[in-house]
């Protein structure tokens, strides 16, 4: 599936085109499934998570319109968002520090290659500008959803300065892309 | 840590806060407050957006992992399992023969907004909808058009087609050979509502053509068309 196909699979799923919602499913829960179990670290509750998050995709695909975002990358972030939504509304909020460490496979499956263009290597050497346990606690919250809480509890930082760090990373992030 | 990493970053600005919601670090109530400006304000989901996109490079590093066939089932459940449900999806779009036509990328853009009311599972077809394509009449200007009869509004899709500096957009709703109705200038934006007087409406309900004229700023000074017709289009009750 190229990007375009899966862009005309979200559309026809907006005109409430089930044969294409089936489809756009068979081609992309594996991936979200992935993102789910990464972010909740919990089977039941990231099975439970994907099925609210393709609810989502069927009841809100025609918003993919006016996202500037790409197929893939915009389906990624529906499931991300609600799974970080579940972590945070969690109590207490679990930390699974082998998780959050383990962070690239480099198995990616073919859906995961959609995402990685050329656009990949340069975030990734944008990244290895910032300072190295910088780089791997915006690594951690980006493929984990850690709040600044776990973040600066793992890295034994104080609060404040782990949000000191993500904010200037951030904004040194933004600086190296749009270089 | 050096004393300088005390001061960030404009810490409560729009952007800050966009990047931090991406990021995923925002604490339960800030990312509800961001969720929620994420659907009242464009130029923050703009925001937030940009930053999806510089980020979502680092997505490639999740691992695919397939679900179970449940959760498909449950799904199909949840969406599907209502006849209701199924209904809507299918008689409100089959209906729409003129929408076939239009450009698939056209398409997803003008059932931008209007469609989500018909969505949500507790929305019900009704007759009492009307819609129309006001297609350009030698001009760039195309915007889709939904009116609810029960609420008395007409929901504007933009499709394409910019007013020039210091001009409005004016819908008139046109019946037979009497002369143009204005149903007020159109607000800018990609979605805009304009409430219908009761005078007007059952002009659009016995099927009228609706019109979009360039005026001056404010709208027509007289009372009827003054500028071109830009676009133009029948309403058809679905």
């Amino acid at each position: 599936m190229t990007p375009q196909d899966i862009t005309k699979l979200i559309v026809r799923t907006s005109m409430g085109d089930r044969a294409a919602f089936d489809l756009l499913y068979r081609q992309t829960s594996a991936k979200l499934f992935g993102v789910c179990l990464r972010v909740l670290n919990d089977r039941a509750e990231a099975e439970e998570a994907l099925q609210e998050v393709f609810v989502k995709i069927w009841t809100k695909a025609d918003r993919f319109a006016v996202s500037e975002l790409s197929p893939i990358s915009w389906l990624v972030a529906i499931a991300r968002n609600h799974s970080i939504d579940r972590i945070r509304s969690r109590r207490p909020p679990a930390v699974d520090v082998d998780a959050a460490l383990d962070i690239a496979d480099p198995t990616a499956g073919p859906e995961a290659m959609a995402v990685a263009s050329g656009e990949s290597e340069r975030v990734h050497r944008c990244l290895e500008e910032l300072e190295p346990d910088r780089a791997a606690a915006v690594r951690g919250a980006y493929m984990s959803g850690e709040s600044y809480v776990e973040l600066a509890a793992r890295h034994g930082v104080p609060l404040n300065t782990m949000r000191t760090w993500l904010r200037r990373s951030l904004m040194k992030l933004r600086e190296c892309l749009e270089r | 840590m050096s004393i300088a990493d005390d001061s960030g970053p404009e810490p409560g600005s729009d952007e800050m806060i966009a990047a931090e919601y991406v990021l995923g670090v925002l604490p339960a109530a800030e990312r509800q407050a961001a969720t929620r400006r994420i659907e009242a304000e464009p130029d923050f989901a703009r925001l937030v957006d940009q930053w999806e996109a510089r980020l979502s490079p680092m997505a490639a590093a999740y691992p695919a992992a397939e679900p179970p066939a449940s959760v498909k089932a449950a799904i199909d459940g949840r969406l599907f399992a209502g006849n209701r449900v199924q209904a809507r999806g299918v008689s409100w779009w089959s209906s729409l023969a003129l929408w076939r036509g239009l450009a698939i990328a056209s398409l997803a853009a003008l059932a931008l907004y209007i469609a989500v009311p018909y969505l949500s599972p507790q929305a019900e077809v009704s007759a009492e909808r009307y819609v129309a394509s006001l297609a350009p009449t030698g001009s760039d200007v195309h915007y889709f058009v939904v009116y609810d009869a029960r609420s008395q509004d007409v929901g504007l899709s933009h499709v394409t087609g910019a007013r020039p500096e210091g001009r409005d957009f004016e819908l008139w709703v046109i019946e037979r050979s009497n002369p143009p109705q204005s149903l007020g200038v159109i607000p800018v934006g990609q979605s805009v509502h304009l409430d219908v007087a009761d005078a007007v409406r059952n002009k659009i309900e016995a099927g009228a053509q609706l019109a979009i004229s360039l005026e001056p700023a404010g709208g027509s000074p007289t009372g009827q068309p003054t500028g071109p017709v830009v676009a133009a289009g029948d309403l058809n009750s679905i």
